[in-house]
């Protein structure tokens, strides 16, 4: 076992962070190849625990889409030692709380204790990861609940509904194409096998990464990893996926029609890995096109057209090339059309024209502030560790990102803009509301 | 004028063995025009949180005007005597800050996060908005236009849209929350901008206002900066607040079926007589409240969701405001186990009222409740000023935080069993329910005699009276 010491310090950015501590991070990987962060914070005595397992849906396969989500949900549902229910009942029982997500990329368990329950916890942790079990009737009834929330989130949601179609557009190899929480038809036929196939595949103490952040010393995580953590047995990670998206060749376009008050349209262009080099350009290039009230599309779309209410953009974390989604939410009954044209020629005005160093210093200070927005809690702090641990190559690399974002320059936004804005390389996601009028229902 | 300091050492947080969870120390002062200024410096926080808090809320909209404060607080930013919409917004996003206003049942807050570098000139923005917005005809054109169309997307979604219908439906017409609390499309149709510049004339004084600032800053300064820039608004006429009164409706069981008829599943709430944010009661109900619907291993989601895979989740809520609300029973299912999921809500309901809790139970909620509140209400700037925000508009005194642990620990199980039976009853029931009517119809006329069916195309969210007069158990239309 190896135990590594660094300290940094979030400083440099050319607006002085007056506030910035040196946040001291411990790091330590367990002789069974898992990997653990402390930091410590005293403000409140209260703990966040995150354990990352590197695997998602884009370890699976068509016909098992969504089993990473699902297997999530399986995780509360009874192990060796704490049987089923009893993990969230001793859980709450002491005081904490916890909840899940899975992306495409990583499952993440999220614990918030008070410091008295760390002991507990990580020995519940302890038993889920090396000793879960899968009940039948857990496995149905869970079924039941995924299927509850699939119809929820997306079947009831256009915003969501619509997405899932873009994806589904824009990828025609890779596994991004696939909804994280699976097609309806697949969460009805998942197996036990597929579960227990799953758990192997994903599982391995040496495929995850723990991250303890708050009102306790590196020395007592560092005890409670070694008594429960060490000893679970570490095996092979899952299968490097190889898959690589061919280069789109031409655009492509989806439509959707259906009952609604008000149409969306969202924009996808193809973007590389968190982890490029052009992570950062595009972000400022995203945050002067389409964030904040004086951005160049809510100014053009919102303020002055008034065809939408809403523009917004992102790009989620992606261990794989992934996708920057512009979304418009329309107002009822405008042209789409000309609201296609006037975001594309936002676009091209971009291209040509690039950005001035106002606008570039207006998106670094709100880039910035979102990210000092993420770091005032103990959970958003565990996050970020997290995160950058496994999509920006390190956890050091959160201490640099003011630097990597003072480094960029117009030149860097306009080189993006024209590179990735391209017509060849966009998916357009359009949701047209369906004529509203009171159906009567057939008996 | 004095500034005094309240509570004691900063270092204070963790005192003995309950880990009982002290609010850091904070100056308050009364300003000559009586604004409440509440300084609480927290010097390892990144971000600066500066807000303005003005009494009233939705409460105060005047009558078939709902969504007034809503539409007033969005148009503070879209003018004033010293900035154009456009430099205003290009400003804030300069300095990278955020900028928003919520209104709720009983206030308006008009906040701001930022870097603390940048405190000057967020002060200034802060102020510039509150106090000299001069509503320009083109921007409340354009305000109201994108608000209307803001609420009809509501009813995309059948969460907000159940939550929106709910608050007519539950208070009635005539009670000051039986409001939608951004208004609606006919509500917001209504207004024009006498209306508006005379509400804010009227709201946005002294007497109503409270400017609380959290972050790394130094007390003396940051107080010369806000008493100088908020010295100066009008003292005014203090916000006189309504009187709690019953709910002015039939009583329960009634049943509104909203039809959305592309829905696949049913997003259902059923509410019953609660309690008010100051009530003597409320950790015994806050704590019962956990037990039956206010967490994850709660009954009913036990029930619903980790039995009964009829559910992503089942809550219950406590609407804790000025006035007694609600506890509101929420969840969703496919459209075909409707009666189903509900059945169960109500026998989880009626056993939790027939059954005594147990010492365990009891003994879990407060872990629960004690474990989990300094991450939710001690730790960020913002949070600590929402805090302070409410003391001052609930006139709560910082012992209700740093007693909190003491107090909880203190409910019995006698008084909390006494909550459970008062609150926790079936005898007046409100079932707001959005879905595909013609498929669940005749199995939820079961639940009320008094059933109203509406279309969710029908505009706005408010229920006219003479529809209440014609429902009789049968459909109407």
């Amino acid at each position: 076992m190896r135990s590594l010491f660094h300290l940094f310090s979030i400083s440099c950015l050319a607006v002085a962070l007056a506030w910035a501590q040196p946040l001291t991070v411990t790091e330590h990987t367990l002789s069974n190849g898992m990997q653990v962060l402390v930091h410590e914070d005293h403000d409140i005595p209260n703990v966040a625990l995150q354990f990352f397992f590197r695997v998602g849906s884009r370890n699976e396969r068509p016909g098992i889409t969504g089993i990473s989500h699902f297997f999530e949900h399986m995780m509360f549902n009874g192990a060796k030692k704490y049987g089923p229910k009893q993990f969230d009942i001793v859980m709450e029982k002491n005081g904490g709380s916890n909840n899940a997500y899975t992306t495409q990329d990583v499952t993440v368990y999220t614990d918030w204790l008070p410091r008295s329950a760390l002991e507990l916890v990580m020995e519940m942790e302890a038993d889920r990861i090396e000793n879960l079990s899968f009940d039948p009737t857990m496995i149905e009834s869970e079924r039941g609940v995924v299927s509850s929330e699939r119809r929820s989130s997306v079947e009831n949601d256009n915003f969501e509904l619509l997405l899932e179609q873009l994806y589904a557009a824009a990828y025609t190899a890779h596994p991004y194409r696939w909804p994280v929480i699976g097609w309806a038809s697949d969460i009805q036929s998942w197996t036990l096998a597929d579960l227990e196939n799953h758990f192997r595949m994903g599982y391995s103490p040496s495929n995850c990464v723990a991250v303890a952040v708050g009102d306790v010393s590196d020395m007592e995580i560092m005890a409670l990893a070694r008594k429960y953590l060490e000893a679970i047995p570490s095996h092979d990670p899952p299968p490097p996926v190889v898959v690589r998206e061919p280069e789109q060749l031409a655009d492509r376009r989806v439509v959707v029609r259906r009952a609604a008050q008000v149409p969306l349209k969202l924009f996808a262009y193809h973007v590389p890995a968190s982890d490029h080099v052009d992570y950062w350009p595009l972000q400022v290039m995203g945050t002067v096109l389409a964030d904040g009230r004086s951005s160049r599309l809510y100014r053009r779309l919102v303020d002055r057209s008034k065809r939408a209410l809403y523009v917004s953009y992102w790009q989620r974390l992606s261990l794989d090339p992934g996708l920057l989604i512009f979304s418009l939410e329309l107002k009822g009954g405008v042209d789409l059309e000309q609201a296609e044209r006037a975001f594309l020629e936002e676009l091209d005005r971009l291209q040509s024209g690039g950005i001035s160093t106002r606008d570039l210093k207006k998106a670094k200070n709100m880039l910035l502030t979102g990210h000092l927005r993420e770091l005032r809690t103990n959970s958003g702090k565990a996050d970020l560790l997290g995160q950058y641990e496994i999509f920006f190559g390190g956890f050091r690399e959160l201490f640099s990102m003011p630097q990597k974002l003072e480094r960029v320059t117009t030149a860097d936004v306009r080189r993006v803009a024209k590179r990735y804005l391209q017509a060849a390389n966009r998916t357009v996601a359009t949701l047209i509301p369906e004529a509203q009028e009171h159906r009567e229902a057939i008996p | 004028m004095k500034t005094t300091f309240l509570g004691l050492a900063m270092t204070v947080w963790a005192a003995g063995q309950t880990n009982q969870v002290k609010l850091p120390p904070y100056a308050r002062e009364v300003l000559p025009n009586g604004a409440v200024l509440c300084l609480l410096p927290k010097h390892d926080a990144p971000l600066l949180d500066l807000r303005a808090v003005i009494r009233g809320g939705a409460e105060s909209d005047p009558a078939g005007l709902a969504g007034l404060s809503s539409v007033v607080a969005e148009l503070l930013r879209h003018g004033t005597s010293t900035r154009t919409a456009d430099q205003f917004a290009e400003e804030l996003d300069q300095i990278g800050a955020s900028f928003g206003t919520y209104v709720n049942a009983q206030r308006t807050a008009v906040s701001a996060e930022v870097l603390p570098e940048y405190a000057g000139r967020m002060i200034d923005l802060l102020a510039d908005a509150v106090l000299r917005p001069t509503f320009p005809e083109p921007e409340v054109q354009k305000v109201l236009a994108q608000s209307i169309e803001a609420s009809r997307s509501w009813k995309d979604s059948l969460r907000t849209a159940a939550w929106q219908y709910f608050r007519p439906f539950y208070f009635g017409p005539r009670h000051p929350y039986g409001r939608p609390l951004w208004g609606d499309e006919l509500t917001l149709r209504r207004m024009a901008r006498p209306l508006i510049a005379d509400h804010h004339e009227r709201m946005y004084v002294g007497a109503n206002l409270t400017l609380i600032a959290v972050g790394n800053f130094e007390t003396p300064e940051m107080r010369a900066r806000l008493a100088q820039a908020f010295g100066q608004m009008p003292a005014g006429q203090a916000y006189q607040w309504v009187a709690d009164s019953p709910v002015d409706r039939p009583k329960g069981p009634r049943l509104l079926l909203v039809d959305k008829p592309e829905a696949t599943q049913t997003h259902f709430l059923i509410g019953f007589p609660g309690i008010h944010r100051t009530h003597p009661n409320r950790i015994a109900v806050w704590l019962v409240n956990n037990i039956f619907g206010g967490r994850f291993t709660s009954l009913l989601n036990q029930e619903l969701r980790v039995n009964a895979g009829l559910t992503y989740g089942a809550y219950s809520s406590l609407n804790l405001n000025r006035l007694t609300g609600a506890i509101v029973i929420s969840s969703f299912t496919a459209t075909g186990t409707t009666a189903q999921a509900i059945d169960l809500a109500l026998n989880v309901l009626k056993r939790f009222g027939r059954n005594r809790i147990s010492a365990k139970q009891l003994a879990s909620a407060k872990a629960y409740t004690k474990g989990s509140y300094a991450p939710e209400n001690l730790q960020t700037a913002e949070q600590l000023a929402a805090l302070l925000a409410n003391l001052e508009l609930f006139g709560l005194d910082r012992e209700v935080i740093d007693d909190l642990y003491s107090r909880i620990d203190a409910v019995t199980l006698d008084q909390a069993n006494a909550a459970v039976k008062k609150y926790f009853r079936a005898d007046d029931l409100n079932f707001v329910l959005v879905g595909n009517a013609s498929r669940i119809r005749e199995a939820v006329r079961k639940y009320a005699p008094q059933m109203m069916e509406i279309s969710i195309a029908e505009p706005g969210f408010e229920l006219k009276d003479a529809k209440w007069q014609r429902t009789r158990p049968g459909r109407q239309r």
